[in-house]
């Protein structure tokens, strides 16, 4: 029994590796293309200068506030 | 199914055998790929499946076609009866006899008759490997269909005008060796794509080269070459075809880790346009230096991030999540004391941590910053005996910029 049990969870196993959740899909064969990659909206919704120096948002505040509340006890 | 008669049936299938050899005499491509496009449905090609079925000995009236068609009419029977594995056989006959064929012809006219061909093969080898395992049968078919693939791309990876096809049939062996697991065999053949002298890789079909670029940025993700990646992901989004938001979404499941490996983040309106919401706390987690909510996020998503393979490039953001949160430290010391700003005592790091519920002692603490310090995600040094981190006076946080945190 326990043998059996074993070799069902393997070949689950085995079957598992016949997936790909992210196959790419198939473009139609005649399918027209605009080759132009300029102004689409994908390419420009990227962040490269977020890491400022503001601290006034709602987790800044509490940080700070934990960090005072803890200089203040140890004094 | 309705009554056909003995007649009617004959001239659906004498009709599909004359279509058949008069869009080879005329080489039209599109014609023969819907003659060979079972996956589809067409209601006529189904027509001439059923068509089949009224012979009481249809083998011999197969057996009087060619070499080709034989198999290929006996597959389009079988794929209607559902019987998959006989289907695929058959299939697979046709495949080698019509390649047999196209490398004769001198032009790459029936191109889009052997995608097609190529598009079936593994489409019907899928099923055919499901009704395999369901009879607790080894599926093995679509391993086969990869052997066969691998035979049309030596016929199209020379010189000459069918060249251009070479790409079609590499994405095509891609889904196939990502569906068994057997990624490394890609390696051979992205070697034959990217070294070709013959070939620029832009003038391969935009579909192909979108496709491609998916592909090979995900096994660089995996080989964690994230400005590689970067650089592959980045183009199949941008040359991606507007309307299949299904395959831009794909791209993004994979570019989103590795630009925020690279320290940036993608806009909240791209996670929600194409769902992908459990972004939205990583990159939270990133902006606030919020080291809780990183690994609640990378928790409560982790069998998806585990399933698509970039699990471990989101837990190594935890650096840069640090690295963060220790910013914001400083910046808050700043904004009370200019002056002692930049040293920033362990203490402080611990009693951070502990605020978020992660609990740390300031050893576990020192060496979390010595590896911030030795990755350059920090500049700095360590007062060991007073336990104070020394940040630098110029630039104590220098950005990624696009780079890699260093390994």
């Amino acid at each position: 029994m326990a043998t059996n049990e074993a070799k069902q969870v393997s070949e689950e196993a085995k079957m598992d590796l016949f997936e790909d959740d992210d196959e790419f899909e198939e473009f139609e064969i005649d399918l027209e293309w605009d080759s132009k990659e300029e102004g689409k909206e994908v390419t420009q919704q990227w962040e490269d200068d977020w890491d400022d120096d503001d601290v006034n948002d709602d987790f800044s505040l509490q940080l700070r506030r934990e960090l005072e509340t803890n200089v203040a006890e140890k004094k | 199914m309705a009554y056909i008669s003995m007649g009617e049936a004959h001239r659906r299938i004498t009709d599909y055998l004359n279509n058949f050899s008069d869009a080879i005499a005329a080489q039209d491509g599109a014609l023969l790929r819907h003659l060979v496009s079972f996956s589809f449905n067409n209601p006529k090609l189904l027509s001439v499946a059923d068509a089949l079925n009224v012979f009481q000995d249809v083998s011999r009236l197969i057996r009087n076609s060619s070499e080709m068609l034989s198999p290929l009419l006996r597959a389009l029977q079988c794929y209607k009866l559902g019987q998959l594995v006989e289907a695929y056989n058959s299939y697979e006959k046709f495949a080698n006899a019509f390649l047999q064929e196209f490398r004769n012809w001198e032009s790459a006219w029936a191109l889009e008759a052997l995608y097609a061909v190529c598009y079936e093969i593994r489409i019907i080898a899928e099923r055919a490997d499901r009704e395999l395992a369901s009879n607790g049968k080894t599926p093995d078919k679509l391993k086969a269909a990869g052997s066969f693939l691998m035979k049309v791309f030596g016929v199209l990876a020379g010189k000459g005008p069918k060249r251009v096809g070479a790409l079609h049939v590499t994405c095509q062996l891609f889904k196939i060796y990502f569906k068994l697991g057997t990624v490394h065999l890609c390696r051979s053949i992205i070697r034959s794509i990217e070294t070709a002298r013959i070939f620029d890789f832009e003038e391969f079909p935009p579909r192909d080269k979108v496709t491609y670029m998916y592909y090979t940025g995900r096994l660089e993700v995996f080989n964690e070459k994230f400005p590689a990646a970067d650089q592959k992901l980045s183009y199949a989004l941008a040359h991606c075809h507007p309307d299949h938001e299904a395959n831009i979404r794909m791209i993004l499941k994979y570019l989103i880790p590795v630009k925020l490996s690279i320290g940036i983040l993608p806009g909240n309106l791209l996670l929600e346009k194409y769902k992908l919401l459990e972004y939205t706390d990583v990159v939270l987690a990133l902006r606030r230096g919020d080291l809780r909510l990183l690994r609640s996020a990378l928790q409560q998503h982790e069998d998806r991030f585990l399933r698509s393979g970039v699990y471990l490039v989101l837990e190594k953001l935890e650096l840069q999540v640090y690295r963060r949160l220790l910013k914001k430290i400083y910046t808050i010391q700043k904004h009370k004391d200019p002056s002692k700003a930049h040293q920033v005592k362990l203490d402080i790091i611990v009693k951070a941590l502990k605020w978020l519920q992660i609990d740390m002692d300031a050893d576990e603490v020192e060496c979390i910053v010595a590896i911030l310090i030795y990755k350059n995600l920090i500049k700095g040094y360590f007062a060991h005996k007073s336990k104070v981190v020394v940040l630098s006076k110029q630039d104590p946080f220098p950005k990624l910029n696009g780079k890699p945190v260093d390994s």
